[in-house]
Formats: C-alpha cells, structure tokens, sequence
C-alpha cells in the first residue's frame, strides 16, 4: 500500500481508541465488551444520525453498552470497507435507482460471500445455501421461478438478520399544475414522480414550455462512459439513447430496440429501431450500438466494465438484428446491462479511445465540449455550478413536449421552496429539507401538487458478523426484536417512511415476499432470545456471553 | 541599499512561508481520516476499479514521490485534474474564480465607501443622536449571522417583493456569447444585487468603525486646531484635512480585505446559490478531492502573504521608519 505508514499512523488511532474505550468497559469474564455503533453527524444526515440515538438504549435494555459514534462519510466509509474486522455496527443507506428495481443487485452484491472479502458485502455475511439461491436468481430466465428464488432468498437474510432493516424512505416530489399537465407527470415504482418518463411527457399547459427544476447536488461530469454523481445520471439518460428502459412499473421496456428475444438462454437477438439520429444529424446503426458494448471491454471505461463483462460476443445479424452471446446465463441482463449502457456514437468516440489508450487518463475524463447522442434532448449548455440546459429534438421517436429541460444548481434547498412557490421553479426535483415544511407549502398553495412515492432504496444497521458477538444469529435477533421500527417511522421520518423488512421494497410488489418471519419489537421476547441461546447477565444486568465462549478479536 | 535588503529579506520570508504553507496542505489532507475512494462505493464497485482509480489518483506512489511530483507541479502552475469532475484543476477554478472575485469586490468596495463616509459622519456627530443609533445598528448588521440575514433578505425582496431572482448568477436557460458578456450584461447585475447587498452590509461594520476611530484621532491633532482657527468651514476641515490623513489605516484594511475576499463566502455563495469559489472548496475538501482543494487554497495563500509582502513594501515607501525597525 502506498500511503502504508500513513494507514498504519491512522489505523493504530482507531485502534487505540476503540480499545481504549473497550477497555474501560471491560473485564475478564464473559462480559460483552462495549458496542460501538456508527453514524454520519446530524448535520449531513438528521434522521440517521437521531435513528443511531434512539436504538442505542433500546440495544442496552439487553444488557449490552453502546455507544454511538459519529464520524463524516468519507472517514465512515473508509473504516467500514477498508478496516472490515475492526468495527461492530453501522448506520447505512441504499439509495433507489431505476436498475434496483430487479432486486438482483441487492442479492449478490450484498450478502453473496464473493463480495465479503472487497466488495459491498462488508457486513461478512457466509451462507453456502444463500450463495446458491443468489447465483440460482440470476441464471433462471423464467419470470416465477425467478421470483420464488428471490422471495426465498429474501426469507434467508430476514432470517439471518445480517443487517437490522429500518425504513423505507418516501421520496416526495413537487411541481406546478398549471404549468404541467398533471395527466403526464408519470409516477415511476419506487422512484417517484421525478424520472425520465416524466421528462420526456410532462405536457406544458400555457406559455410556459421550459421545465426548470433543481438540485442540490453539483454536476461532476456529463458523460456517458462515466457513471459519476446521481444528479449527472439524469442528463445522461436524457441525452443518450438505451436499448432498453426501465419502466414506470419498475420492469424492462424496449427503447431503442424495437424487441428482443432470446433465442436460449445465453443468446438474445435485439432488434434496433429504425431511423434513429444522433444529434450531429447522423444515423445511429448496428455498429454504433456493437461499438457502445464493446468498447467497455477494454482498460478505458473501468466503471462499465462489470456489466458487460458476461457479454461473450456480439454479432451483427442485419442492418437491424444484433446478436449477444452471453457467458453465463443472466437473467436481469434486459436491465442490469441494456437499460443501464448508454448507446454512444462509434464516430465520436472510436477515435477519442484510441487517443486515450495512449496516455495514462481514461474515457472518465474526457469531457465533450457538445455531448452527442440520440436521446429525447440534446445538450444546449452547462455552466459550472449553476445550470445545466438541455433542449427537445422534435423528430425524436419519443419527442417530449416541453421546450427545454432546466436544471438548477440551488444548494439552498429552503431557497429551492421558495422558488417553486413562486414560479421561479416549476418542478422540485430535489428536497432534503423537513417534509411536513413541504407539506405544509402545497397545503397552501393550490397551483402545486405534491407526489410521495415509497423508495427501493432502504435505510437499516449493518453488523459486523466477523466479530463477536454478531457472529451468534440468536444475538442479531434479539438486536432486531430490541429495535422499535414503528417508533422510528413515526418519529424520526414523521410517518414519511414504510417499515421494512427485506432488501426488496414492497413497491415492488412482484418480488417483495409479503410472508417474512415479523420481528416485532418486544424486548422481553429479545431477552428470551437470548437467554435461550445460552446467554446470561451478571449481578450488575450485564450481558455475558454463553459459557465457554470468550471473546477473541483480530 | 537598506531599503532593498530589506524587501529582499521579506521576499525570502515570503517565498519560505509558502512552501511551509504547500507543505502543509499537501500533509493535512493526506492526514485527515478518510478515502477519495469511498465516493465511489457502490454494489457494484470491485477491488478492480479502486486499483485503478488509485492509479489514476497517483495513490499508489509512495508519500515522498507524491510530495515531489506535487512540488514540482505547483512550480509549474500545474495541479493536476480534480478527482471527481476529472477536469484539470485550474479549469474547475476559473469557471468559479471570476464570479467569486465579481460578488467580493462588488460588496467590498460598496462596503468601504459607505464604511469611510459613514465613519466620518459618526466621528463628526459625535455625541449627537447619528452616533447614539449609528452605532448600534453598525454593530448589530456586523454581528448579525450572514445566512440568517440572507434569508430574510430573500424572502422579503425575491419571495415577497419579487424584486430579485432568489438564485444563481444568470436566469434560467439564458446564453452569453462569453463570459464577458455575460459580466456586462444586466441579467447578471440583476442577480448579483442581492448578494453583494447582504454581504456589503455585513462587511461595511469594519471600515465604518475604522474610519470612526481613525477620525477621532485625527480630530483631536494639532492641524485640525490650527484649521479651525484659521476659520476654516466645519465641512471642509472634517472632509479636506480629516478625512483624508484618516484613510490610511482604512486602506490597508481594503487592501487585506480583497486578500480574504479570493476565499470566496461560503454562507453567501450557498444562501443564494451563487456560483463561486467557496462552495466548490467546501465541496472539495468535504469529498477528499485533494487536487482542487490544494491548489484552491494554495491561491488562497499566495494572494493573502503577497498581499501582505505589498503591503510591507507600500509602508516601507510611505513610512521609512517601517525599514529601520531592526535597529
């Protein structure tokens, strides 16, 4: 490692102080040492931060001491995934995306044990029989035997409780209903009202023919090789073409392909619509689309590689028929990989990646001066930190209707309400600020409309199942049973949140498995738990591990 | 000769407090807990790309080589490209720098001319009911909270008013030829009114109690009393003689104050979501983006210590004693 001494200086510090702090609570017996649970301060994430506060001394009803610790995001993160036997509990979020709505994702990455030892599966989750039900998900083509996988894939982890689910956050969203045609604001599963069918059918009802929205988050890059910040991905997706689309109902839907079918199961043939035109007014052909899937193949598109890494060969069939081979049988392939590329043209980056493969920076930062693709707009002008301006390419396939596509740069997010009370915005594409402040605005104004939609992303507490005594499952129950999620939801979400209890949000109604084992919250039933695992308390209500169990840590 | 001895010496001084400075930038963000990398954590995130992005970084090298090759970097004026925006890093900071430099100065020199004017009228109504009010409300604009009066300022002139955009530094969708064009045009003015205004009153508390201070010190010499007993008018003695031979502290206080200015104002620029400097520092630090963040305050840091070497020099020329005090 390159910043060794470094890592080693910053490491021992940790160290010292999570030994220090083990050591004051700590006795030679069977006590459990103190727990150490982490969270982002309450400044970047409130409702984290005050989760973190209220579960701690539910967990000490146990008999276990817990301290919360707050740490930024990056160091958060840097001691969870780089330093995976050190810590013990931690606050996390997945946020929703249009392709985590086939819960694939979620499945193998999170707690498939090839990604334990480097990937997101930092919790150290093992389970052989879990492993296979993963693998078997992803191979079966056919729709219910798939979802039967994924709900008994589903019934394992709520079983094994890796991690303790929290809620599932709603995400709501605001616009003018007298500049939007209320009819064609499109709510997608598990998103919200703010997606790309919105976008491209939001009908404008007067004068008013510009959508101007905003977002807190700054732009980092306008590339479609590079998957960069989340507000990036939705000029993206609005420039460049897919060949398939995820739908507002959460499945794939063909976009640029006309159809495709597959011939078995590792080999799909795509249809690829005709008369389509980048915005250089060239046509869009089978070699582009060959080009856009290949070229991630090499060393200059690392972040693309991974899905289209099962891809074995492409074939041109005709003009239009495109043919994948893929490796493996994979059955999200429509979404993890057609919905996900973006369709580039080979005349503009053919070159671009020869020139890079030359020096020692990649596709990630080259910058188009004028983005060029095939999608529902095209790129009129990005000024830093301020605005991003797109405009509608009236012969699209799917033209929009609105004029063009403003995004605002507008930290403020208080600013942000005021802006769209007063017509300055017309769509609020992004609030972080208290729900019931935006309630209360719509509440009061008739000219907007406000769309709450339940998220596929999910808030919960990990554990770190490497150290004791989260090794023990009957102990992770018992933290599950300890955990009051209805207070939670009410509480600290205001009641803007679903209770969860899976890796798959009940949005989405065909893999959500509606018969999880129901951990109510019930300390008493979380003592019993314990008790009945071989756990004990000392005179002091201590907690003690089971007898002949010490506890030993790397 | 001691005249150049001395500013040679100050040079020397200057050049050696900015490599200190470069040192220590290049240390504390390396030292600070925390990983570039981690903005990159995602399911489907493999041990693969992190080897490449560590590359791409140049976080593979050892400490040193990653000391020297930034040392020579900087000498060159180079700073490498952002690790997030992947642009180079003197690209991310002109998009933002001539808007940052537009609002501070703006709000500077409005400040300081109400600041030297109003000043000198507390100083000449001392005791009178201007200095009984005045002084307070300087003080409280002063102390008052930047983002607290920000707010009020838009939801008075932007949310009720409908005055000025609540936003940004141009109207929605609106395209400039250039950059100057846009500088000149009225649509930025617009924009920038509220802003410089809010940060001018915050910023005009220091050179209207300077330029007080200054005055009555200057009031109580004996020139003024040689004025008035020339019979000179009361207007032209506090204007003229005062006024004038008050300046010079304020002066100095304008010229540090632009050095502080480079820094851009984070509440401001966020507040009104201006597009400048301190939030893109802000945000730099905040996501470990070491190349921008280093390079943003090392600029910082020239402007600040070469504003002060300027200022050493323009006393050691207005005072001589300013060059002889070692002796």
């Amino acid at each position: 490692m390159a910043r060794g001494w470094l890592r080693i200086v910053v490491v021992t510090l940790a160290l010292a102080l999570v030994f220090g702090t083990m050591a004051s609570g700590q006795s030679p017996d069977r006590r459990v040492r103190e727990l150490i649970l982490l969270t982002r301060p309450q400044a970047v994430d409130p409702r984290e931060f005050e989760t973190a506060r209220f579960v701690a001394p539910e967990f000490e009803k146990l008999g276990v001491k817990v301290t919360v610790r707050v740490m930024p995001w990056e160091q958060m993160a840097d001691y969870v995934w780089y330093s995976r036997d050190k810590w013990d509990m931690t606050m996390w979020q997945m946020v929703g995306r249009p392709e985590r709505s086939d819960p694939d994702e979620f499945a193998m990455n999170l707690f498939h044990s090839s990604t334990a030892v480097n990937g997101y599966n930092f919790v150290g989750y093992q389970n052989g029989t879990y492993n296979n039900i993963a693998e078997a998900q992803r191979i079966k083509t056919d729709l219910k035997t798939r979802q039967q996988l994924v709900r008994e894939a589903q019934k394992i982890i709520a079983r094994d409780v890796p991690y303790v689910f929290l809620v599932f956050p709603e995400s709501a969203y605001a616009y003018n209903n007298t500049v939007w045609d209320a009819k064609t604001v499109v709510e997608q599963t598990g998103l919200g009202i703010k997606n790309f069918w919105t976008f491209d059918q939001a009908r404008p009802l007067g004068n008013q023919r510009d959508m101007i929205l905003n977002t807190n988050d700054p732009l980092q890059a306008i590339n479609p090789l590079f998957i960069s910040g989340a507000a990036d991905s939705w000029v993206t997706e609005l420039i460049w073409d897919r060949l398939f689309r995820v739908g507002p109902d959460g499945l794939p839907k063909p976009w640029a392909a006309e159809k495709a079918d597959w011939v078995d199961s590792v080999t799909l043939d795509v249809t690829l619509r005709r008369g389509m035109k980048w915005h250089d007014g060239r046509p869009v052909t089978a070699d582009d689309v060959i080009f856009s899937y290949t070229a991630p193949l090499g060393d200059e598109v690392p972040m693309y590689k991974p899905f289209v890494r099962n891809i074995e060969k492409i074939e041109k069939r005709s003009d239009t028929v495109i043919r994948f081979v893929l490796r493996e049988p994979y059955a999200p392939f429509l979404i993890a990989s057609l919905s996900k590329l973006n369709i580039i043209p080979k005349h503009i980056w053919e070159p671009v990646l020869a020139d890079l493969a030359r020096k020692p920076e990649n596709a990630e930062s080259y910058q188009e001066a004028t983005p060029i693709g095939s999608g529902p707009f095209k790129f009129v002008q990005w000024k830093k930190s301020e605005e991003v301006v797109l405009e509608a390419v009236p012969d699209h396939f799917a033209a929009p209707k609105m004029r063009r596509w403003i995004l605002r740069i507008i930290p403020n997010v208080e600013a942000a309400l005021g802006g769209l009370r007063q017509g300055q915005i017309n769509f609020l594409g992004n609030y972080s600020g208290d729900p019931q402040l935006l309630d209360k605005l719509v509440k009061e104004n008739r000219s907007l409309t406000l769309v709450s939609t339940m998220d596929v992303g999910m808030r919960f507490l990990a554990f770190n199942l490497r150290r004791p005594p989260f090794d023990n499952v009957a102990f992770r129950q018992a933290l599950n049973m300890a955990t009051n999620k209805k207070a939670i939801r009410s509480v600290v979400y205001k009641g803007y949140a679903a209770i969860a209890d899976s890796f798959v949000s009940p949005a989405l109604e065909f893999w959500y498995n509606p018969e999880l084992p129901k951990w109510e919250y019930n300390i008493r039933a979380a003592r019993d738990q314990l008790a009945k695992a071989g756990f004990e308390w000392d005179r002091e209500g201590r907690l003690l591990y089971p007898a002949g169990k010490t506890e030993t840590l790397k | 000769m001691k005249r150049a001895t001395f500013i040679l010496s100050r040079f020397g001084q200057t050049l050696l407090v900015l490599l200190v400075v470069a040192t220590l930038l290049f240390l504390i963000f390396r030292l600070m807990p925390g990983n570039p990398l981690v903005a990159y954590l995602d399911p489907t995130f493999t041990e693969e790309m992190a080897q490449t992005l560590r590359r791409q970084f140049g976080l593979d090298q050892p400490l040193h080589l990653q000391y020297v090759a930034y040392l020579r970097n900087v000498l060159r004026g180079e700073f490498g490209n952002s690790f997030f925006t992947r642009e180079p890093v003197n690209e991310v900071i002109w998009s933002v720098l001539p808007n940052t430099m537009l609002l501070t100065l703006a709000s500077l020199v409005l400040a300081y001319v109400v600041g030297v004017l109003g000043g000198a009228l507390l100083a000449a109504r001392r005791g009178s009911w201007i200095e009984h009010w005045g002084i307070p409300a300087v003080l409280a604009t002063r102390a008052a909270p930047e983002f607290w009066v920000g707010m009020l300022a838009l939801a008075i002139f932007s949310f009720s008013l409908n005055w000025f955009p609540f936003g940004g530094a141009t109207s929605p969708g609106s395209v400039f030829s250039s950059m100057w064009a846009q500088i000149f045009s009225l649509d930025f003015l617009h924009h920038l009114a509220l802003p410089a205004l809010t940060l001018a009153l915050y910023l005009q508390g220091l050179p209207t109690l300077l330029m007080r201070n200054s005055m009555l010190e200057v009031m109580d010499e004996d020139f003024i009393t040689f004025c008035r007993m020339r019979g000179l008018p009361e207007h032209t003695i506090v204007l003229r003689h005062a006024a004038r031979n008050a300046l010079l502290p304020v002066v100095t206080a304008f010229a540090l104050g632009i050095g502080y200015s480079i820094g851009g104002n984070v509440i401001i620029e966020t507040v009104f979501s201006w597009p400048g400097l301190g939030r893109t520092l802000v945000r730099a630090v905040a996501a470990k983006d070491y190349p921008v963040a280093q390079a943003a305050f090392l600029m910082i840091a020239v402007v600040m210590i070469g504003m002060n070497f300027v200022a050493d020099l323009f006393y050691s020329l207005l005072d001589p004693r300013v060059s002889h005090e070692r002796r």
